[in-house]
């Protein structure tokens, strides 16, 4: 049996385990730069607001509901996700994080779910205050689909028979199901598919014509034949991007070097995190295309390295100098990124004969940086072209603090 | 501030083998005796002098453990009027209760005590003010 356990509006949840007194009240999490709506409370919901709205169209919501809003502070989501993972893992013979506020678990081996389940719901609650539910299933599918049911029923359904599955897909709509996308869900309408249960009833030889080997593994695992197996280990990633958008334009070059000089830090810092380097830095940056008005300029250029390289030194200086070709004056930038590709183990670097290599050096600049940074907190050694003023810096007014993370942060009690 | 013990000073000097180097424990650290489990464990600060008569002072650490269901005699963070608040939980014939040196509130007066988490211990940092100096300023002290 597989499990999907899933966080209840994982943001929301982790902001209001710090503020007890928006229990009950509507909150909203708005994106990077303060863009849009990328989390809700139930409550928020219920007042209209919908996922994606951009910040701006929302606002006399906002106003009219007195509706709580947060910058996202990843530092603190992060955090809490690992609590809610690593608590996870105790329950799970196999777990594999799905995304920041979802896991599948795999169940094999496990008697009596029935009481089971409920036990983990009831101590991942408990002891990282975020609420969450479990669906459980003989496929991922089914758990993925359970899980959506689990909410009315105290946050856990387990569908451990036939029956409970049927009756579970008899009104599930075909468009909330895994792996409908827009494509396959117009195929379903028009052959007026509406819910799970008659999707299910359509013969194999359908699925395989018109959903092609996705299709089949839908099929199989609707009715209760495991098709996608647990991956505990992701794929290697193809690339890894930094952007971000500017809180005001950017017209200077000055400004975009310190601007790309956090973004390539940060990047540099990923990939060590993951042992990959990079054999090529991409650096785009872009303009407001919504501005009619503005001369629009997206440039972008890819850098090959000579040596796959991670570390902060060399993918600073390779952003600057790109970013400083790519820039012209005149052009208000709106954000800015650098991407890597040509991901390699950090232990299958390959030198080139020519060239003086010295990562051995490089290698422990950015090991001291890495841990001074975990140990005092990010940005505490940072590379001065990245500046001090930041006036490029990310819109973040209503960020919460860094409650279980920074030691000036800890909440004061009475 | 995170402190890793993970590389003991090797001897380096060639011919020479530690006597002890089969014999290596890991160091004693104080947050292994204090934090039981890190992923239901946080962290909060006391402020003013509502529990000084059972000894947690202004600026203490407190030490929080949520995986623990309070009960009688437990010093719990409980959610009281509004405020994150430090105070004893006690069973009063039966009823919970949240007190403090300034006050009691019964379970029936709020609909349910809204405890938080239950904490496990207290650091304070006890040095002098004149000794209170240099990396030794935010020894236990905010």
């Amino acid at each position: 049996m597989f499990a999907l356990c899933d966080c209840n509006n994982f943001y929301a949840s982790a902001e209001r385990l710090f503020r007890p007194e928006l229990q009950g009240k509507p909150i909203v999490v708005l994106s990077n730069n303060d863009g849009c709506v990328i989390a809700r409370s139930e409550e928020a919901k219920a007042c209209g607001i919908r996922m994606g709205d951009p910040e701006f169209l929302v606002r006399d919501l906002i106003k009219k509901f007195q509706i709580n809003v947060f910058s996202s502070n990843y530092v603190l989501y992060g955090d809490m996700s690992e609590r809610v993972m690593h608590q996870l893992g105790r329950w799970f013979p196999r777990l594999d994080v799905y995304s920041i506020d979802e896991a599948f678990g795999w169940l094999g081996g496990i008697n009596n779910l029935n009481s089971y389940v409920p036990k983990i719901r009831t101590a991942v609650v408990q002891n990282t205050g975020i609420p969450v539910s479990i669906g459980v299933a003989p496929t991922k599918t089914l758990a993925k689909l359970a899980n959506k049911l689990a909410k009315k029923y105290n946050g856990v359904l387990v569908l451990d028979t036939d029956e409970k599955i049927a009756s579970a897909v008899k009104d599930f709509p075909v468009h909330d199901l895994w792996g409908v996308g827009r494509q396959y869900y117009k195929k379903f309408e028009a052959l007026k598919i509406e819910t799970v249960a008659q999707l299910r009833e359509m013969p194999e030889m359908w699925f395989k014509q018109n959903m092609t080997i996705m299709g089949q593994r839908m099929y199989s695992e609707l009715w209760g034949r495991p098709s996608i197996p647990l991956d505990e280990i992701r794929e290697a990633t193809k690339g890894i991007t930094v952007s971000r958008s500017f809180r005001n334009y950017i017209e200077s070059p000055e400004i975009l070097s310190e601007a790309l000089t956090l973004y390539a830090s940060r990047l540099a810092e990923k990939l060590r995190a993951q042992g990959l380097r990079c054999m090529y830095l991409q650096v785009f940056l872009y303009t407001n295309k919504n501005r009619e008005d503005h001369p629009q300029h997206f440039p972008s250029h890819t850098h090959k390295l000579l040596i796959a390289s991670n570390s902060t030194t060399d993918l600073v200086s390779i952003a600057v100098k790109v970013a400083q070709k790519l820039f012209k004056y005149g052009i208000k930038y709106r954000k800015a990124g650098v991407i890597a590709t040509g991901l390699i183990p950090e232990s299958e670097l390959q030198l080139n004969i020519f060239s003086d290599h010295d990562g051995g050096k490089k290698d422990t600049v950015s090991a001291v940086l890495d841990k001074l940074n975990l140990a005092y907190g990010r940005g505490t050694l940072r590379m001065a072209t990245e500046g001090f003023e930041k006036k490029w810096r990310l819109k973040h007014e209503y960020l919460s603090k860094g409650y279980t993370t920074r030691w000036s942060d800890i909440i004061k009690v009475i | 501030m995170i402190r890793t013990f993970e590389n003991r000073a090797e001897q380096k000097i060639s011919g020479f083998q530690s006597p002890a180097a089969d014999y290596l424990e890991g160091r004693l650290d104080i947050a292994s005796t204090l934090v039981v489990d890190p992923h239901s464990t946080f962290y909060f600060q006391m402020k003013g002098g509502a529990l000084s008569s059972i000894g947690i002072h202004d600026g203490d650490i407190l030490i929080i453990d949520r995986s623990l269901n309070p009960e009688h005699g437990a010093i719990v963070i409980a959610f009281v009027n509004g405020n994150f608040t430090c105070r004893i939980y006690q069973i009063a014939s039966k009823v919970p209760v949240l007190k403090n040196d300034n006050d009691v509130i019964f379970q029936t007066e709020i609909n349910t005590l809204q405890v938080w988490g239950v904490v496990t211990s207290i650091c304070r940092n006890v040095l002098p003010k004149s000794l209170k100096t240099g990396k030794y300023r935010h020894v236990c002290a905010l």
